[in-house]
């Protein structure tokens, strides 16, 4: 126990979990105690995080801590933590978000009811998270998968009074659960074929193809499954919009920098196994991520709620890392482009998502054209951190996304097929659309607000309180009644978190070379591909220039083009109809088959034969109650004559 | 004194207990002399346990054992007769196997 890398190792995962017992068990109700038991709980780890993160940086071989937690037969499943450059950055990025998000909620959420609450569900979220994170095998990663799909359950729900907060948290645990399945069926298959979930020894017998083709195939194809429903990959992406109806620290943590992105940096984990899978399998995760990016950049080009934007705007983004990841595989290259593209999207959408959190605590609606009317811009720190993050977003030197962006797009001009680095490029261009769509809204406000602004406006001012923000209690003793009275500036702790997002969005982008280092063990000098490098940043400028025509421009109608296509413009309206799709599946397929005929077969067979047993007794208790005829001693007499003729029988057949 | 020391003399006397138990049971309608028949019976059955334990069984204490269980097992099975036997008398007023006609299917 003496060697510090282990207790460290420990710390990071037990600190944040003591602190939800005790916050859930003994100090929910002092919040200010809650809140300061979970905030060291996670500045610990975050320390942590960053020793080892330079202490261990040049790591050769992994450092892997395990014991045999279940050993049968030939099947071993081990616990413990493992170590190599992919889980010391995700680590850094999961612990400082976290703790930066638990700085930032101490404003966003002060006076809430459910204070101590919300603090205990964001520790159970950490300790899951890093536990993920650093687990050494897949069958700890898998528990601790779940254990953050339950802690995002408790936070999308957190205010569940709200009848929708509550629904969308259900949606998100079902509809991640409908992935999982497929990703425990896939841990089984590797269990059965390898004989154990160590991440170390599958991925060195991964590259080594110890295992058929076809089982790899398949294996890698049903964790993705896994990671579609995490990461929020098409179809089963219905659910992270909806999940925004929770607290927006939560939307900034879980559901845009860290837990989603558990899923794309599972594939990251298992990328020697998503690589040796072959080109079946990742053509088809190249598919899944490229329509992602599609279908949710073209449903943030129409959104008006500011979180909702962000909300698709991450789950194109992570379609474009598992892009990057599928097309690194297939091109034979490294797992650099997709991960960079994660480490910095996670510093640029959580700057983003807090960025929406200080509007919408101020404003009390989260629809930024609201916003804008009333002087979104007017907050000068979270404004200029916005747009700083949109430039990242859109891809605009030198912010983060530039770079990561430009590493994602060259990844995919290394296959010989081109369609998917257009559709890339395409994805690039709708992006800075739709996020200098918001920007430009917010920056440049109308003198007069257009009739449907100011009818939004008329609403809130006569309903008093803007429940636009999501608190479903009364609370105007409480201090936290946002609106009207709360016209003050934005408190340190929440524009603090932003200005350090705000550096590091500015800075990792130059952390390229030394992050590659650090994730591949060397640096090679990209060949900058000229008309690439060209082709990326007109697509992004593209985009912001569309934006500037339909938006910015103080001639602007703010209308979108696509209101040139009215077809089109409903179809993303209306989600790609996804929404109506999965009502349509689960009414007619899970419901009108599965459930029907289950149930059919509930009451008719299962029930039917408990019944034919039942009914059987009873009639042949009929049938052979003449048997008993209330008089004792001829039973007995009976039986004795039996027993006799068994009795000489038996002494006959001797 | 051979007589006692040979296993026939105990299996005719197990024999004979056993008959009269059996006699007893079939002939007699008052619940309490039948259960006292049935008493004989399991006696007799104990009586060959021990009578083969002695002179046959090669480990010394099998039969003991089982005897044992017989007297633990006819005591409980007494007290849950007599009581049945109580609520029978309640019930007809009279331990005659005669009148419990109830359930004649």
């Amino acid at each position: 126990m003496g060697d510090p890398i282990l207790l460290g190792c420990l710390a990071t995962v037990i600190l944040p979990l003591a602190a939800f017992a005790i916050i859930m068990i003994f100090t929910w109700r002092h919040h200010k105690l809650s809140l300061a038991i979970s905030l060291i709980a996670s500045t610990i780890p975050m320390i942590i995080s960053w020793i080892f993160f330079f202490k261990l940086a040049g790591l050769k071989q992994p450092i892997i801590y395990q014991f045999d937690w279940l050993i049968s037969d030939q099947v071993k499943v081990p616990f413990g933590f493992l170590l190599d450059p992919t889980s010391l950055l995700m680590l850094v990025i999961v612990a400082n978000i976290s703790w930066l998000v638990q700085v930032y909620s101490v404003g966003y959420m002060g006076g809430d009811p459910g204070f101590g609450r919300y603090y205990a569900d964001l520790s159970l979220f950490a300790m899951s998270m890093l536990s993920i994170v650093i687990s050494s095998g897949l069958l700890q990663l898998y528990i601790s998968w779940e254990l953050v799909g339950l802690a995002s359950y408790l936070l999308i729900g957190f205010w569940y009074e709200k009848f929708s907060a509550s629904e969308a948290g259900k949606k998100a645990f079902v509809v991640t659960r409908f992935g999982d399945i497929g990703f425990f069926i896939g841990l089984v298959f590797l269990t059965l074929y390898f004989g154990g979930l160590d991440i170390h020894s599958i991925n060195t017998a991964a590259v080594g193809k110890g295992m058929p083709q076809w089982l790899l195939t398949a294996s890698a194809l049903l964790i993705f499954c896994g990671v579609m429903g995490k990461s929020a990959q098409f179809p089963l992406h219905v659910w992270l919009p909806d999940a925004m109806e929770g607290p927006t620290p939560v939307s900034a943590l879980l559901h845009s920098a860290t837990m989603v992105a558990a899923g794309v940096y599972l594939m990251a984990r298992l990328f020697p196994l998503f690589a040796a899978a072959g080109p079946t399998a990742l053509t088809i995760i190249l598919a899944i991520s490229t329509i992602t990016l599609i279908l949710s950049s073209t449903i943030g080009m129409v959104a008006s709620d500011i979180k909702q934007v962000w909300a698709y705007s991450t789950v194109s983004q992570l379609g474009f890392m598992s892009m990057g990841l599928a097309a690194a595989g297939l091109a034979g290259g490294t797992l650099f482009a997709g991960y960079f593209h994660l480490t910095t999207h996670a510093a640029f959408k959580a700057l983003l998502f807090l960025c929406a959190g200080v509007f919408i605590h101020h404003f009390g609606t989260n629809d930024f054209f609201v916003m804008s009317a009333q002087g979104g811009r007017k907050l000068y720190i979270p404004m200029a951190t916005v747009t700083i993050a949109a430039l990242a977003l859109a891809g605009i030197f030198p912010f983060a996304g530039f770079f990561s962006k430009e590493l994602v797009l060259g990844a995919l001009a290394h296959l010989p097929n081109k369609i998917w680095l257009v559709l890339g490029l395409l994805g690039a261009f709708l992006t800075a659309y739709y996020a200098f769509r918001v920007i430009f809204v917010m920056l440049f406000p109308r003198p007069q607000p257009p009739d449907w602004v100011q009818a939004q406006i008329d609403v809130m001012a006569s309903g008093g309180h803007g429940h636009g923000h999501g608190h479903g209690h009364e609370e105007e003793d409480t201090g936290h009644g946002h609106g009207h009275e709360e016209h003050h500036g934005v408190p340190w702790v929440m524009s603090l978190p932003l200005l350090v997002l705000a550096f590091f969005t500015l800075i990792l982008g130059f952390c390229q070379g030394y992050l590659e280092k650090f994730l591949m063990g060397a640096s090679h000098p990209h060949d900058v591909d000229l008309m690439l490098l060209v082709a990326a940043v007109g697509c992004a400028l593209g985009g912001i220039g569309v934006a500037w025509l339909d938006w910015g421009r103080p001639t602007a109608k703010w209308q979108g083009f696509l209101r040139q296509f009215p077809v089109l413009e409903n179809f993303f309206i209306q989600k790609w109809y996804m929404d109506h799709f999965w009502r349509w599946f689960l009414n007619t397929i899970i419901y009108g088959i599965f459930s029907k005929w289950f149930t059919y077969n509930d009451r008719r067979v299962v029930d039917g034969g408990v019944d034919a047993v039942a009914l059987g007794t009873i009639g042949s208790g009929r049938l052979l109650s003449f048997i008993q005829t209330a008089f004792l001693q001829l039973n007995i007499f009976f039986m004795v004559l039996v027993l006799a003729g068994i009795g000489i029988y038996l002494l006959m057949g001797r | 004194m051979l007589i006692f020391n040979q296993l026939n003399t105990y299996l005719y006397l197990a024999l004979v207990l056993f008959a009269i138990g059996l006699y007893g049971v079939m002939a007699r309608r008052n619940l309490i002399a039948m259960l006292i028949s049935i008493e004989l019976i399991l006696n007799a059955a104990s009586i060959n346990f021990m009578a083969f334990n002695r002179f046959l069984a090669p480990h010394p204490a099998v039969g003991q054992v089982i005897t044992l269980f017989i007297m633990a097992v006819a005591a409980a099975e007494a007290a849950i007769a007599l009581s049945i036997i109580v609520a029978v008398y309640r019930k007809l007023k009279s331990i005659n196997v005669e009148q419990a006609t109830e359930l004649r299917g």
